[in-house]
């Protein structure tokens, strides 16, 4: 029997993938890292999304978090630290068709490439960031980054850290074009996979930070959140995340909160009672890069002809003299 | 007196008994130990008054650096590979603006791809940068070169790297001794900057300077290399005197008085080479070795005569200059100049590739017998090569290299 090479490219479309087709190799973070709990996620992701592992390509800078892109089979890049942004940006700029994810940590994101994190929110390109949010450097195996709480003893502030942890959630949605600020923690898996799936869905830059556990270096961090669940506060609305009836039973501390409200969105990140949980901001109005950057018109070969003869008949030399230009 | 000790930690020791005012700290392997070390110093009192930061990247660790050395503080940081070239702006800033930084730098190799193992890839990158560059050929040496550094880059208002293999000396334990605090006070005087901020003589550090003068003030640059060429060996000197042990030089010379064959190398790889030069000696070769501690400034003259009885001269490097062989080769070829003396280029111990004895005896034999190309790769799987080669031909989306080679060499296994 022979197959004709429509029949083919029919097939590949309907391929489907299976989990197992996006894993790649075993993890090699400790046992109890939250950076288990994100992968699963998003291979759950690329699986329902029914993403092609050919037009997927997962991004990341340096740090623990940043070895992500070898267990997903799919294209990746273990980069330069700090720098998993602005590639993921020349990525999308030359394959404006894949799907662009990027990983990266408290210390790649928040400390070394802060610089970056602030221009590619306002270039507002079309990729999902995974900040991998473990409140510490665990890679170089202990010391403290920007978004470890006041006080954290590690071995580079041994009396504890002296200065407040910075906020990646009022940082982002600080930023003019921001589009897209949502949060979750790792031990509710459920809404690691929603979250990141709208995070997905969105068109433009959508941040997501994933508060995560770190059981080597920072034990029991959230451990009382984890057991006391009202400490979560749940962001619910008909725009943003509905929450699954088995898990309203669990989170009761609920708020509904219209992602499209950036104010208010700013007051629930800056809000120490609980932490916030599902979409802050959400809006799918906010131009992006490569929409802006697109040509408005066609460049079809008479155009480009027309304007370079434009260009080149301001070079020429009229035989009456200048006069005759003018 | 002699103590247990990891590397790293009894350079934090030292530094801290150098009493230095502004401490940056950013971790990067395999540096990390030396700055966790001083915050623990800074903790407990023992380093006081000093300010102990942490910063959120290279960059701006010799930033601050710069900032405090500029406005009169005694200022330290450390860092490794990607981190040198991460700061590499501000390294030439700090020589250009003649702020005496010292800075120890964890040696490891520069990706891509990724490795955090030791070879001098990190500093050879910037070596015209303008510092001071010394290397240091085993730990207690390693310590000993921060008390000098501080006293040369202050003399000079120089900044000085103090170039220390990264694991094979940062981590090893061993029983070293770290100067006493007397000593180093009496060695090491208080800092006396030549720019502080002074209402009563306002200055702009900075200056825009044109064609008209910036060669003239670049050459002050140089003109400070010249004059550490002459300090490096007075300051040894003065270290042995109080110090009892030779720490510091322009460059040690190991069994060269009668030697044909002389090897020059830098950093730890030099013990492993003085080993094989032993055994090959017992085996009736007219051997030696030159271990280089200074390589900015270059000792042109000190190597010239070192070498100026040789046949010929191997120099084992653990860097890679792509397209011309090894940095430090061709500053050993000018060392020569004029001389008819074959400068044979042996690169090994890459990304942190062991350099053996056996390998090492196997090379200084071959050139002993001027049986080495000039450009000769130690322990170069060369069949891996034939085999990513061939892929390059086989097809032009033959993949990223070190992936395959990576795979190449499990299948291997």
């Amino acid at each position: 029997m022979t197959t004709s090479l429509t029949d083919c490219v029919l097939a590949l479309y309907e391929e489907h993938h299976e989990l197992e087709e996006y894993q790649s190799g075993m993890p090699r973070w400790c046992n109890g890292c939250g950076d288990n709990a994100i992968l699963t996620a998003v291979q759950r992701l690329c699986r329902d999304a029914e993403l092609r592992p050919e037009k997927t390509v997962f991004v990341s800078g340096i740090g623990c978090s940043s070895r992500f892109p070898h267990y997903m089979k799919t294209y990746g890049f273990h980069s330069i630290h700090g720098r998993a942004l602005p590639i993921a940006e020349g990525v999308k700029l030359a394959r404006p068709d894949l799907h662009v994810f990027v990983n990266t940590g408290d210390g790649d994101c928040c400390s070394i490439g802060a610089a970056h994190w602030i221009h590619a929110i306002r270039y507002n390109m079309n990729m999902t960031v995974i900040l991998h949010d473990n409140q510490i450097y665990g890679l170089t195996k202990k010391q403290a980054s920007p978004t470890s709480p006041l006080g954290t003893r590690s071995n580079t502030t041994p009396r504890g850290s002296y200065l407040e942890a910075l906020n990646p959630l009022t940082v982002t949605l600080g930023v003019q074009n921001v589009s897209f600020v949502a949060q979750v923690v790792d031990w509710i898996p459920d809404l690691v996979f929603d979250v990141l799936s709208a995070a997905y869905r969105h068109q433009g830059f959508s941040f997501v930070r994933v508060i995560q556990r770190c059981p080597e270096f920072q034990p029991g961090l959230h451990e009382i959140a984890m057991r006391e669940p009202n400490r979560v506060q749940v962001l619910t609305h008909p725009r943003g995340l509905q929450l699954d009836p088995s898990l309203e039973r669990v989170y009761k501390n609920r708020l509904e909160h219209d992602p499209s409200d950036l104010s208010r969105a700013r007051d629930i990140a800056s809000s120490t009672d609980a932490i916030p949980v599902g979409i802050l901001y959400w809006n799918p109005e906010v131009p992006r890069y490569e929409q802006i950057r697109a040509p408005s018109q066609l460049r079809t070969p008479d155009k480009i002809r027309a304007g370079l003869e434009a260009e080149l008949d301001k070079y020429t030399i009229w035989p009456d003299g200048p006069t005759a230009t003018t | 007196m002699l103590k247990q000790l990891e590397c790293s930690r009894a350079i934090a020791e030292v530094i801290a008994r150098c009493r230095p005012e502004v401490v940056c700290a950013y971790p990067i392997t395999p540096q990390t130990h030396i700055v966790e070390g001083l915050s623990e110093l800074v903790r407990d009192g023992t380093l006081a008054p000093c300010e102990y930061i942490n910063v959120e990247s290279e960059t701006s660790a010799l930033s601050v650096a710069l900032g405090a050395s500029a406005a009169g503080a005694r200022a330290y940081t450390a860092t490794a590979s990607q981190g040198l070239l991460h700061m590499a702006e501000v390294v030439y800033n700090v020589s250009g603006l003649g702020l005496p930084v010292v800075m120890t730098l964890g040696n490891r190799a520069v990706g891509a791809p990724i490795n955090i193992w030791n070879d001098h890839s990190d500093a050879m990158a910037l070596k015209d940068a303008g510092w001071i560059q010394l290397f240091a050929r085993d730990a207690q040496e390693a310590v000993d070169l921060h008390v000098l550094a501080f006293r040369l880059a202050e003399e000079l208002s120089c900044p000085v790297m103090v170039c220390v293999d990264g694991f094979v000396l940062t981590h090893s334990v061993e029983p070293l001794d770290v100067p006493a605090q007397d000593d180093v006070d009496a060695f090491l005087p208080p800092y006396r900057p030549v720019q502080v901020l002074d209402p009563t003589d306002p200055v702009s550090i900075g200056a825009m300077v044109g064609p008209e003068a910036f060669t003239e003030v670049r050459y002050l640059a140089h003109h400070k290399q010249l004059q550490a060429l002459e300090r490096i060996p007075q300051l040894a000197a003065d270290f042995r005197a109080r110090f009892g042990r030779d720490s510091g030089a322009l460059l040690h010379g190991y069994r060269t008085g009668d030697a044909d064959t002389i090897v020059v190398a830098m950093g730890s790889v030099t013990g492993t080479i003085e080993v094989a030069i032993d055994e090959l000696r017992d085996a009736g070769l007219a051997v030696g070795a030159v271990a280089l501690c200074a390589f900015r400034p270059f000792p042109l003259a000190a190597l010239a005569g070192a070498l100026g009885g040789a046949q010929r001269v191997v120099v084992v490097e653990r860097n890679l200059a792509p397209g011309l062989g090894g940095a430090m080769a061709s500053n050993v070829r000018m060392a020569l100049r004029g001389q008819p003396i074959p400068v044979y280029t042996a690169i090994a111990g890459l990304g942190g590739r062991p350099v053996t004895r056996a390998s090492l005896r196997r090379l200084i034999e071959a050139a002993h017998a001027d049986a080495v190309d000039d450009l000769t790769f130690v322990d170069l799987d060369n069949d891996a090569i034939d085999r990513e080669l061939a892929r390059w031909d086989e097809r032009r989306r033959s993949g990223p290299s070190a992936e395959n080679m990576l795979r190449d060499a499990r299948r291997a296994r």
